[in-house]
């Protein structure tokens, strides 16, 4: 007779977004598009992580970024969009809290300001379109 | 209008559906016009202003957009609301973004506008001075033509 432990329990992987201490990594979405918000809360809360909180410029993504801290570990961060871009609003954080992780988001051709935000001190990019595995690799890449 | 122009669209559009849609699709036979030509129903608009200027239509029906919406989303969209424009929208960007970078390499220096997206019935795109060059794409959830009317800079 098969038992339970003939079978390995899947529910034993440990979620990604999930710190040692048992509390969820908390990410803010900064991102114009409705649907790339979306598709990154999706893919990020599906691995344990807490989105808590998504602003649509970069003037908004900066003031709750203020509003969050210290309760914050990770931004994703848009480059165009309107009122302030991303690598704007990224060099703002970095001027609030030089410590602040932040990801870039990116469609193809904009590697001059990717550069830019790197040395600004973006931890890393993603270049779109977005998949599960591509966001979830530099996710974590940038919070070990 | 040069072929060459057209080109970069289209390879983006494809390698970009493929992505975002992880399906098969296969293009039909490109065709010029001249004059007015009717527009499908959505219509995602890219202007482009620079060594070459004009624009580019993602021109596809109703329920194509929200098929191709609901795909993207991983959830069936019963409409085409906020949310399915914003992914409609996601995709011009995104193609557009990957054949710019190509033309760039190829040396033609433009700006672009952010896409707009067009919704109604007998709607038709009336482009004076430019023909239109015009690829349909077949995917299982319809048919998207990308309509792309772009000259030099005199």
């Amino acid at each position: 007779m098969k038992t339970k432990m003939d079978f390995p329990n899947i529910n034993e992987r440990k979620a990604e977004g999930v710190r040692a201490d048992g509390n969820a990594y908390r990410v803010l979405v900064v991102d114009d598009s409705m649907f790339v918000t979306k598709q990154i809360s999706q893919i990020l809360t599906s691995e344990g992580f807490d989105v808590v909180g998504t602003a649509k410029d970069g003037q908004e993504g900066l003031e709750k970024y203020k509003e969050l801290y210290p309760n914050v570990d990770l931004v994703t961060m848009d480059i165009t969009m309107p009122k302030m871009d991303g690598v704007t609003s990224l060099e703002k954080i970095i001027e609030f809290d030089k410590d602040a992780r932040v990801i870039m988001i990116s469609a193809l051709g904009k590697q001059d300001l990717v550069k830019k935000s790197l040395l600004l001190g973006a931890k890393n990019y993603i270049v779109k379109p977005l998949d599960r595995k591509k966001v979830l690799e530099r996710v974590l890449m940038s919070l070990k | 209008m040069r072929v060459e122009y057209i080109n970069p669209f289209v390879e983006a559009a494809f390698n970009i559906l493929r992505e975002v849609l992880n399906a098969e699709i296969t293009r039909g036979e490109l065709y010029l016009k001249s004059a007015s030509q009717p527009v499908l129903g959505v219509a995602a608009i890219v202007g482009l202003a620079g060594d070459v200027e004009g624009r580019v239509l993602f021109d596809m029906s109703r329920p194509t957009a929200i098929a191709i919406a609901s795909a993207m989303n991983g959830e069936e969209l019963s409409d085409l609301d906020d949310l399915g424009k914003a992914t409609i929208t996601e995709l011009a960007n995104m193609i557009t973004a990957q054949a710019v970078t190509k033309l760039h390499d190829l040396g033609f220096k433009f700006d672009l506008t952010p896409p707009a997206i067009f919704t109604g019935d007998n709607m038709e795109v009336t482009d004076t001075e430019v023909e239109a060059l015009i690829v349909p794409v077949n995917l299982e959830q319809g048919k998207i033509e990308i309509n792309v009317a772009v000259r030099e800079r005199a």
